[in-house]
């Protein structure tokens, strides 16, 4: 049960990217027109980061620079552990 | 020390998402910082053709994307909120910057068509050259005389006298603190470049 509600909140979560902004980006530069900023979508997502001056996009900001380079930085380490693998076993073999 | 110095931006000064400039910006620069030492170690590789500039070159260009994908990610965001989307084909330097991107994916690509360590380092040196040239045109010159939300666009300069001055006094440091953050990445990426292209040839010819 608590699963199906944790689903629910998820899907839901994303539901605004969807239903915002419904404007033709592709044929008309729209410089200087801000209409949807003022059009936050009515999602958990969409008001939970509006909310407090969007003070929450800033944390959402660093937050994925902080992700993307413990990401990269992870995947590096894992790397290096691979090659010390194959030395250790090319020095066993040897 | 990138840790430490990326406490820095943590100032309040203004209302709340002008902070994301203490972010967002900073990771181009910082990807401008990688490219051009990319750029140096590739010419550098045509000069003595050295190895270790070839790993140097690889190592900040790898840096250089993962700064890059930073910038876009952090974009997107901040688009999504204040313009509406998270991605529109209507703003030039958004597009043009993910294209830059791509540009440098190929060079990974172009490494990994080639076995012979020789042969790759000269012909990725060269394609590096040519990728580091575009970027100048796809994020100063083009979107400067195209109509776009980011500041910069119709000819003017990206800071203008409507920007706020004490913005600059974080900004500033947190480029530096950025580029900073991204020599370290740069650095560890390089060691393990390095010691991966060691292992390779004692592996190729044991001793």
């Amino acid at each position: 049960m608590y699963l199906t509600q944790l689903l629910f909140l998820v899907t839901n979560m994303f539901q605004d990217a969807t239903d915002v902004a419904p404007m033709d980006t592709l044929s008309e530069a729209y410089s200087d027109k801000w209409i949807a900023a003022a059009n936050q979508g009515e999602g958990f997502f969409a008001s939970f980061m509006s909310s407090n001056n969007l003070i929450f996009v800033v944390l959402g900001v660093t937050l994925i620079i902080w992700t993307v380079l413990i990401v990269y930085l992870t995947r590096v380490d894992k790397k290096i552990s691979l090659l010390e693998n194959q030395l250790n076993h090319s020095s066993n073999e040897a | 020390m990138g840790g430490f110095l990326i406490n820095i931006p943590f100032i309040p000064i203004l209302e709340q998402t002008a902070r994301n400039l203490f972010f967002h910006v900073p990771m181009w620069m910082a990807m401008y910082a990688m490219f051009l030492i990319s750029l140096f170690h590739s010419i550098a590789y045509l000069r003595k053709a050295d190895w270790l500039a070839d790993i140097k070159a690889e190592a900040a260009a790898k840096t250089g994307i993962v700064f890059g994908v930073c910038g876009l990610l952090t974009g997107s965001l901040w688009a999504r909120f204040t313009w509406g989307t998270w991605w529109t084909f209507a703003e030039p330097k958004m597009n043009l910057a993910a294209l830059a991107l791509m540009i440098y994916v190929a060079y990974f690509m172009l490494r990994s068509a080639f076995d012979e360590p020789k042969k790759r380092a000269r012909i990725s040196a060269v394609y590096n050259i040519f990728a580091v040239s575009t970027i100048p045109f796809l994020l100063y010159v083009v979107p400067r005389q195209l109509t776009s939300l980011h500041p910069g666009a119709d000819g003017n300069p990206a800071f203008s006298e409507i920007t706020a001055a004490e913005l600059r006094f974080i900004l500033y440091p947190a480029m530096i603190g950025f580029i900073a953050l991204s020599y370290w990445v740069y650095d560890i990426t390089y060691r393990a470049y390095r010691v991966r292209y060691i292992s390779e040839q004692t592996l190729r010819n044991p001793i």
